[in-house]
C-alpha cells in the first residue's frame, strides 16, 4: 500500500532535505516498520520525538492504512 | 569554601530610606543551591516572613545571577526576579532573558535585593558601585516601551533597562516586569511588586569582569561546548522556527487548548502557524552570551514584536478562537507595551468569552473578537471599565462571578496552555509546581506526547517522570542556562560550574542540588499555610471530555489524579497531605 511520509526537523535529514515522499509498504505495515523502510530506526535516534498519523499523535507501533500521512518530530525541547 | 565565579557581594538597596549597602554573599547558601533560581529561594526563605503582604514594603525583589553569568557559557543570559507573588501568595522567581543578568555580574554583583518603597514614582540607577535614585513622575502611566526608550535615550545603550507598564503601576496581579523591550519576567504579578514599591524602572550598567580559574582553557571549552552540543539540530530549530516549532507538534500532539480549554486541536491552525508567521520575520535577536537566539523580530502591517512565542500564539490564536495572524502579533504587542503576562490575561479575558457566551454573566466578549481583546488588555492594566473587572485573574473573577469550573488556574496562577486532558502527566506539574500553574518546572508534553511509545492517557508513573523532569529544570534554572539549550545534561552542568568556580562539582550533586531547590521553595509555601488542598485541578479537566484530536474522549478522573498526587509527594517523601517533614526541613 502506498503511504506518505512526511519529517519534521532534523529527521529531514533521512529524505536528503526533502519534507515527504509517498513510499510503497506492506498491508498492516506498522509506523515503527515504515520509518525503518527509510533507514530510521527510532530507537537508534538519541532525540526521536514522535510520530503523527494524519495529524494525530499514535503510539509508535499503531498500524497505518493505504493513504496514511505518517509525520515523524524530532524531540522538540522547552515550552 | 571559596568558589570562584561569584563576585562574592550582594548589593542592598533600601528604598524608603533611599540607601544601600554592599555585603559578602551567603557562601553557603552558594554551597547548597548554587545561584539564580535555587539561591534566590533560600534568601527569600531566610528574609521573607511568614504571612507578609506580597504588595506590602516587607516583601523584597531579588535580582539573581549564577556562577556562570558573565562567562561565555552557552545560554547563559538569563536572571532570576524573585519575590513573594501578589497572584498566588506563594514563592515566585520568574527567569527573564536579555542582558540585564549580565550587566549585574559585570556591575560586580551577585544578587540585587530592593527593600522597602519609594516615596513617590522613581526609578534606579546602578552603575558599578554607584546608585542613584531618580524620580519618575514623568514616567509613570507610561507604557514599557515608551518608558525604556526614553531612558535608553537619556543613558545610552550601555545601560539595561528593566521596567514596568501602566499593569505593574496598577498592582495587577497579572503584571510582568520587561527588559530589552520584549523580554519578560512574566508571571505571577512579579511586576505588582515593583509598582507596589514605586519602582518603574531600573537600569544597570557594569564595567568589572568575572574571575575563573583558568580563563583561555575555560573559555576555550566553553566555545567547543557552543559549537558541538548547543549548535546542532535538536537545539537550532529554535533558532529557525522559535516556540512556533511547537504549535504544529501540539496541535498533532492534541494538547493544542481550544476556546478556554474546551477542546484540543484546531482544524485551521494552518492560517496562523510557523510558516505563516515567519513570512513576516524582519531580523533575529538573541540574549547576551547565548548562541542560539531564539528571537524573531515580526511585523505586520503597523503590528510589531520580538516573538510571539507559543504561548501567546496559542492564548491569543485557538485558545481565543482567533485566526488572523496580524492580530495575535498585536496582541503580543499592546500586552508588552502594557506591562501583562500574555498567559494570565490571555486566560482571563478567554474565560470572560466563555461566560459570556454561555450566559452566566456579560463581560461583552466573545470568542473570535480579537479586536476587544486588546481593548480589554488596556482596560485590564489601567483597571478602567470592565478591565476593573477582570485585572486580578481569573481565580477571584470567577469567585465574584462564577464558571469556576473553568477558571483554568492553581492557586491563583493561570494555566499555560498546554491541554492536561492530553498529557495527564501535566495535571500533576500544573498543581505541585512551586508557583502555581507553570509550564517551566516539569515540562511533561516532553516526555509524554512527544515520545514514540509513551502513554499519555495514564496516571501510571507519571508521579517519577514530573520529579525527574522537575530535579533537572530547578539545578539548570540555578545556574541559570536558557531552558531552550535542551541537550545539555547533568554532565555538561557539572563540568561548566567546575570550571568556573573551582571547586569539582558531581553529576550527583546535580541532582542533589536541583531536589533541594524543590524542596526550599515547597518548605516556603509550606510555611505559608500551602498543601495538598491547594495542589489542584480545574474541575474541566475531570468533567468535560475532549471530543477532537487524538486524546477525543479524555478527561482525567478525580483518583487518577490524586494517584499522581500520592506518587509525587512520595518520591520527594512529604505526607500524604503534601507536607514536608520537619527533619527534612532542616537539611535545607
Amino acid at each position: 500500500m502506498k503511504i506518505t511520509i512526511t519529517l519534521r526537523g532534523s529527521l529531514r535529514k533521512y529524505l536528503e532535505g526533502e519534507n515527504e515522499r509517498i513510499v510503497e509498504v506492506p498491508e498492516g505495515c506498522t509506523c515503527d516498520e515504515a520509518l525503518r523502510s527509510i533507514g530510521i530506526d527510532y530507537k537508534e535516534i538519541k532525540n526521536f520525538g514522535f510520530v503523527a498519523v494524519n495529524n494525530m499523535r499514535v503510539m509508535i507501533y499503531a498500524e497505518l492504512k493505504e493513504g496514511d500521512v505518517l509525520k515523524a518530530y524530532p524531540r522538540i525541547y522547552g515550552g | 569554601m571559596t568558589m570562584t565565579g561569584y563576585q562574592n557581594r550582594v548589593l542592598r538597596i533600601d528604598l524608603t530610606n533611599r540607601k544601600y549597602s554592599a555585603e559578602p554573599l551567603n557562601m553557603e547558601f552558594a554551597e547548597k543551591y548554587v545561584g539564580s533560581k535555587g539561591l534566590a529561594i533560600r534568601y527569600m526563605y531566610e528574609e521573607l516572613k511568614p504571612g507578609i503582604d506580597a504588595l506590602g514594603p516587607e516583601n523584597k525583589l531579588f535580582l539573581t545571577t549564577g556562577p556562570l553569568s558573565g562567562t561565555p557559557a552557552p545560554c547563559s543570559g538569563k536572571l532570576s526576579v524573585a519575590a513573594k507573588s501578589p497572584a498566588t501568595g506563594t514563592m515566585n522567581d520568574c527567569s527573564i532573558g536579555g542582558h540585564a543578568g549580565i550587566r549585574i555580574k559585570y556591575a560586580g554583583y551577585d544578587m540585587i535585593i530592593f527593600e522597602g518603597a519609594l516615596e513617590r514614582p522613581g526609578y534606579v540607577l546602578i552603575d558599578d558601585d554607584r546608585v542613584e535614585f531618580h524620580d519618575a513622575s514623568d514616567l509613570w502611566g507610561r507604557g514599557s516601551h515608551e518608558t525604556e526608550g526614553i531612558l535608553a535615550k537619556q543613558y545610552g545603550i550601555e545601560y539595561t533597562v528593566l521596567s514596568i507598564g501602566p499593569a505593574g503601576e496598577n498592582l495587577s496581579p497579572m503584571s510582568c516586569i520587561n527588559s530589552d523591550y520584549y523580554r519578560q519576567a512574566g508571571r505571577g504579578g512579579i511586576g505588582a511588586v515593583m509598582g507596589s514599591k514605586k519602582m518603574k524602572a531600573i537600569l544597570i550598567r557594569g564595567t568589572k569582569g568575572v574571575r575563573v580559574p583558568e580563563i583561555k582553557k575555560t573559555t576555550e571549552r566553553m566555545i567547543e561546548l557552543l559549537q558541538t552540543d548547543v549548535l546542532q539540530e535538536d537545539n537550532t530549530y529554535i533558532y529557525d522556527c522559535g516556540t512556533t516549532a511547537f504549535l504544529e507538534a501540539c496541535n498533532d500532539g492534541g494538547i493544542l487548548p481550544y476556546k478556554n480549554f474546551q477542546d484540543t486541536t484546531d482544524p485551521e491552525w494552518t492560517e496562523y502557524n510557523g510558516d505563516i508567521l515567519l513570512k513576516y520575520r524582519k531580523g533575529k535577536r538573541g540574549c547576551g552570551s547565548c548562541g542560539l537566539g531564539c528571537g524573531n523580530f515580526l511585523q505586520i502591517g503597523e503590528a510589531v514584536c520580538e516573538g510571539p512565542e507559543y504561548e501567546t500564539i496559542s492564548v491569543a490564536g485557538p485558545n481565543a478562537g482567533v485566526k488572523d495572524p496580524f492580530k495575535i502579533v498585536k496582541f503580543n504587542q499592546v500586552a508588552d507595551d502594557m506591562g501583562l503576562d500574555t498567559i494570565s490575561a490571555g486566560d482571563t479575558i478567554i474565560w470572560a468569552m466563555e461566560m459570556t457566551e454561555k450566559g452566566i454573566h456579560d463581560f461583552g466578549i466573545r470568542f473570535g473578537d480579537a479586536d476587544k481583546m486588546r481593548e480589554y488588555l488596556i482596560l485590564m492594566a489601567r483597571r478602567e471599565g470592565i478591565g476593573a473587572e477582570l485585572a486580578d485573574g481569573v481565580r477571584k473573577a470567577s469567585e465574584k462571578f462564577g464558571g469556576t469550573d473553568f477558571a483554568m488556574q492553581v492557586k491563583g496562577l493561570e494555566y499555560p496552555q498546554y491541554e492536561p486532558r492530553g498529557s495527564w502527566g501535566m495535571s500533576l506539574s500544573y498543581a505541585v509546581s512551586d508557583r502555581g500553574a507553570c509550564h517551566m518546572r516539569a515540562y511533561a508534553p516532553n516526555v509524554e506526547v512527544f515520545e514514540a511509545a509513551a502513554p499519555p492517557y495514564t496516571a501510571e508513573g507519571k508521579g517519577q517522570i514530573v520529579y525527574d523532569l522537575a530535579e533537572f529544570n530547578a539545578i539548570k534554572f540555578s545556574l541559570c542556562i536558557c531552558d531552550l539549550w535542551g541537550t545539555i545534561d547533568y554532565e555538561i552542568m557539572a563540568e561548566l560550574l567546575t570550571m568556573v568556580t573551582g571547586r569539582n562539582w558531581t553529576v550527583e550533586e546535580m541532582s542533589e542540588v536541583g531536589r533541594r531547590v524543590i524542596n526550599i521553595a515547597r518548605a516556603y509555601n509550606q510555611r505559608e499555610g500551602f498543601n495538598r488542598k491547594d495542589d489542584t485541578m480545574p474541575r474541566r479537566l475531570a468533567k468535560d471530555a475532549l471530543t477532537r484530536g487524538p486524546a477525543a474522549g479524555q478527561t482525567i478522573p478525580e483518583e487518577a489524579f490524586n494517584d499522581m498526587l500520592d506518587q509525587y509527594y512520595k518520591i520527594m517523601g512529604w505526607d500524604e497531605n503534601g507536607i514536608m517533614p520537619q527533619e527534612l526541613i532542616d537539611t535545607l
